[in-house]
């Protein structure tokens, strides 16, 4: 079991709904994003252009810098492939911000804790899909098990050969993407 | 207690479907209901923030009265009671002086139940409501109403082997159709977008054409040309179903592609190759795009044209093409509640604007009405298809010619923000007598208001989906709560103001559910209470039928469509199509090109906003926290502006200032400025009035009526003339 997402950049048209439903889900003050958009582009000179948007978030590696680098074992990666923070365990050294290429680790200053996506375990747990997946209008993401040959997400991932972000960093990302 | 209300957002009129977790009376959460044929289990940025919206601490809780001197922020917590008391004192008295005529409104996009205002109004006696709808829809709903008899605004996509996306970024503004279109491409269906600018959904497109401002119409008209030229039409149906092809086919000569290049910037290649595109596709649709209605006058013309080339290609009412719903054959429409058989002619005869812009006033509207009765049993409603022009309007406010309109209620509408030229609306609300202002917030517009009146949202309320009453289909939604605090619907309050100057008997319903359930009768389904139908039904779809004209006929006086329009010519204007200059471009003013070099794009929508709204929501504010002016790197360069600095954008009405997105989605010699900036953070006070004169763009356009356009009275927002400079200092 290894869960995962697939992100088709060629349906993100960075409405930022994502990112402000996790807020909400998970209740995260003003300044917190788990999920942030990015927009690449316009590239070229108008009109010979291109342009897209690409949500970045924890990239749940397999190998993955963070929890390697955990001093106090806070960060640590779930059976299921999930890479979680026990927040009861965090000193907030913040090593795990430093060693992450993806830089999508923060301080919550309040708790005093690190904190990520959490890829909504819980409600994965209860069958339910991640409320980023749910709130999606343009239905360009999807969760699943990447470890199941026959499952939706892995279908989707071989189709349009997406790939995860910086592959050659070697960490083995769970989060795969579809390039525009 | 607790359980799930199927309610539908209304944060923009999409109208997606929700699922309201209610806890003991209160909401605990709010998903997108999976089951809704719209959005599918989707939430926009907007609507994930539903909760943000319902209990935030600035939404207007309680009736409150102006103490002070207008404007001075000095309000007065009321009762219902002494409010409407007092409102509806003040309307008998103003229309004993002045006329019925005197009292007019204002409203906004579809956000309330207008069915019950335009009732209230020709139970008053005032022809007089007037909503942003010129600018939004109306004309091109109306000139292909002319051309045949409704207007062919649902589009198959997912069966189209074309679409063409004309003025149009669904990719920030209707999510769920963006959803269909990438769906429809995926399919192999090919995507063309027309805009200025490199947007969002330009992005997704198979072919972009980048077209200078305002010459959507030469466009239009050059891919006439390019299919009667090269006979890529459908003859039979054009044989068969239409007149007027011959006078079209002389009209168009002149409109060549090499004509159209030089006032659109594309080439004659791409612009026949595009017009082959579409021709050859079959079936292919051409979606709606709100920018189209922006061009002042010669949006109309505009129109005409796009309709024409629906028509003329064979799409119309075809599956997979522009499919002509009509109105819902049992549902009982806004049309037939609106009770227009009760304001007597020589009232009509009063509406503003009418003598000048006739097809969405009076004049017009009757015409229309006795061809799609004849035909549909039923018309469109008057809201919004048949209106006092606003321009006009502010101006009578004014000046009181041709006669003094003294009062004016506002419900969801934020007119200093979302009418064109705001210190002349700021003057005309200043002008009155009587302004009451109905509204979730504390606006710029509600600050200036006698009474300021707490309006239930989506969450307090039912919603019925019809498309502004003029789809064949409805879908229900149910309130998830009572209104919290003291806030009402509107249908609620044109009751209870009604039930005072004398309109019992035709208000005989106590809640918004009584009357829907009245409105769902006819259909026949065994239901006991309006709720009851959201629960099992939902939904009624008319059966979806095609080329309906072949059994009908079509709602125009020769029963055919009409490429050269015979209600156009009646009401004098031009019946073909042809090719307008926009009015504040170059050409139109070449005096002025020196001094202002660029041209403005004073308009579009972007993420997370929806018009003037939801910048009081700090989530989705803190997403866009200031208004940007999108200007090439080349143009900032020449200035010396750097990303986030402020810059004065300025035309001959007016200068104000947003803060620079440097991109290359505009070309160099055009700026693209946000829309309906206000800053509820500041200061409640006239004149600052929350910033609504600083970054609000309608600051600079100009509405004066002569360049509205000539048959709907729309103002113009788009190829502007305009300067721009960096903002210094405190500046």
């Amino acid at each position: 079991m290894r869960w995962g997402m697939l992100i088709d950049l060629r349906k993100c048209v960075g409405c930022h709904a994502c990112t402000i439903a996790c807020q909400n889900e998970n209740n995260l003050p003003l300044a917190l994003r788990y999920c942030k958009i990015f927009k690449v582009g316009p590239e070229g000179e108008y009109p010979n252009l291109t342009s897209y948007n690409i949500p970045i978030a924890c990239m749940h590696c397999a190998e993955a810098p963070c929890v390697d680098g955990c001093p106090s074992g806070a960060s640590h990666r779930r059976l299921d492939g999930i890479v979680a923070i026990n927040s009861d365990k965090c000193v907030g050294c913040q090593f795990c911000m430093l060693v992450c290429p993806y830089g999508v680790r923060h301080m919550n200053k309040k708790t005093g804790a690190v904190e990520k996506c959490t890829l909504c375990f819980s409600r994965l747990e209860q069958g339910e899909v991640t409320r980023c997946v749910e709130t999606c209008q343009l239905k360009a993401r999807n969760v699943g098990d990447l470890d199941d040959p026959n499952s939706e997400i892995v279908r989707l991932v071989r189709k349009d050969n997406a790939q995860p972000l910086y592959a050659h960093l070697g960490t083995k990302p769970s989060i795969y993407y579809i390039m525009p | 207690m607790s359980e799930v209300k199927k309610v539908a957002c209304h944060f923009c009129h999409m109208n997606c479907g929700m699922l309201a977790s209610v806890e003991n009376g209160v909401i605990t959460k709010v998903t997108g209901d999976p089951e809704h044929p719209f959005n599918q289990g989707a939430q926009c940025p907007r609507g994930v923030s539903a909760l943000d919206h319902l209990n935030h601490p600035n939404r207007l809780n309680y009736p409150l009265k102006q103490v002070g001197k207008r404007g001075s922020g000095q309000f007065e917590r009321v009762s219902w009671e002494e409010a409407l008391d007092g409102i509806a004192a003040r309307l008998t008295e103003l229309k004993n002086t002045y006329g019925a005529e005197t009292l007019s409104s204002l409203g906004g996009t579809n956000r309330t139940d207008d069915f019950a205002r335009r009732r209230f109004f020709n139970l008053f006696g005032s022809p007089n409501i007037a909503h942003t709808a010129p600018v939004c829809w109306i004309p091109n709903f109306l000139i292909e109403a002319a051309s045949y008899g409704w207007a062919a605004f649902d589009p198959e996509i997912m069966n189209s082997r074309c679409v063409v996306i004309w003025g149009h970024n669904p990719a920030v503004s209707y999510l769920p159709e963006m959803r269909g279109l990438l769906q429809a491409k995926a399919n192999g269906t090919k995507i063309i977008v027309i805009d200025p600018v490199f947007s969002e959904t330009a992005a997704k497109a198979d072919l972009w054409l980048p077209i200078r401002p305002g010459a959507d119409n030469a466009l239009a008209l050059a891919w006439l040309n390019v299919i009667i030229e090269e006979g890529l039409y459908d003859f039979e149906f054009v044989n068969e179903w239409t007149v007027g092809f011959e006078e079209l086919s002389e009209r168009i000569e002149e409109y060549t592609p090499e004509w159209a290049a030089e006032k659109t910037g594309i080439s004659a290649e791409l612009i026949r190759e595009a017009a082959q595109i579409y021709a050859a596709a079959k079936p292919a649709c051409i979606q709606w795009g709100v920018a189209t209605d922006q061009f002042g006058r010669g949006s109309s013309a505009g129109a005409q044209a796009r309709a024409a080339l629906r028509v003329i290609c064979g799409n119309l009412d075809v599956p997979g093409g522009d499919v002509m719903p009509g109105p819902h054959p049992d549902f009982i429409t806004d049309w037939e509640m609106e009770l227009n058989d009760l304001l007597s002619e020589e009232q009509r005869a009063k509406q503003l604007g009418a003598d000048k812009f006739k097809l969405n006033t009076w004049p017009g509207y009757q015409i229309l009405t006795d061809n799609m009765v004849r035909v549909w049993g039923k018309s469109i409603p008057a809201e919004w298809f048949c209106e006092a022009n606003a321009p006009v309007l502010f101006r009578s406010m004014v000046s009181s010619k041709p006669y003094p309109v003294k009062a004016c209620i506002v419900l969801a509408n934020n007119p200093l923000i979302s009418y064109a030229n705001s210190k002349l609306v700021y003057q005309a609300l200043k002008s009155l007598d009587l302004l009451v202002v109905m509204d979730y917030w504390m606006t710029p517009s509600a600050l200036l208001a006698d009474y300021v009146l707490p309006a239930a949202s989506w969450l307090e309320r039912p919603v019925m989906t019809t498309t502004y009453g003029v789809s064949d289909w409805l879908i229900a939604s149910e309130r998830a709560i009572e209104p919290m605090f003291e806030r009402k619907t509107d249908v609620d309050f044109w009751r209870e103001i009604g039930c005072r100057l004398g309109q019992a008997e035709y208000w005989p319903w106590k809640s918004d559910e009584e009357v829907f359930k009245y409105r769902l009768e006819p259909i026949g389904l065994d239901v006991e209470t309006y709720e009851e139908f959201v629960q099992c039904y939902r939904m009624a779809f008319a059966p979806r039928e095609y080329r309906k004209y072949q059994e009908r006929g079509l709602a125009t006086p020769s029963g055919k469509v009409e490429l050269k329009s015979s209600i156009l010519e009646k009401l004098g204007y031009d019946p073909l199509p042809h090719y307008v200059e926009p009015p504040f471009s170059s050409e139109a003013k070449p005096e002025l090109a020196d001094d202002y070099p660029l041209t403005l794009i004073a308009g579009g929508g972007f993420m997370p906003f929806f018009h003037s709204e939801h910048r009081e929501i700090t989530r989705i504010r803190l997403m866009k926290p200031y208004p940007r002016v999108a200007i090439n790197p080349v143009l900032a360069d020449k200035f010396g502006i750097k990303a986030t600095d402020w810059v004065w954008i300025e035309t001959p009405t007016g200068r104000i200032k947003q803060k620079a997105l440097i991109t290359n989605a505009v070309a160099p010699d055009v700026v693209q400025a946000e829309r309906g900036w206000w800053f509820p953070e500041k200061a409640l006070i006239d004149p600052e009035l929350m910033g609504a004169f600083e970054s609000n763009i309608n600051v600079c356009l100009d509405d004066d009526p002569n360049t509205c356009d000539e048959a709907c009275g729309s103002w113009c927002t788009r190829a502007v003339m305009c300067r721009i400079s960096k903002a210094e200092g405190e500046d």
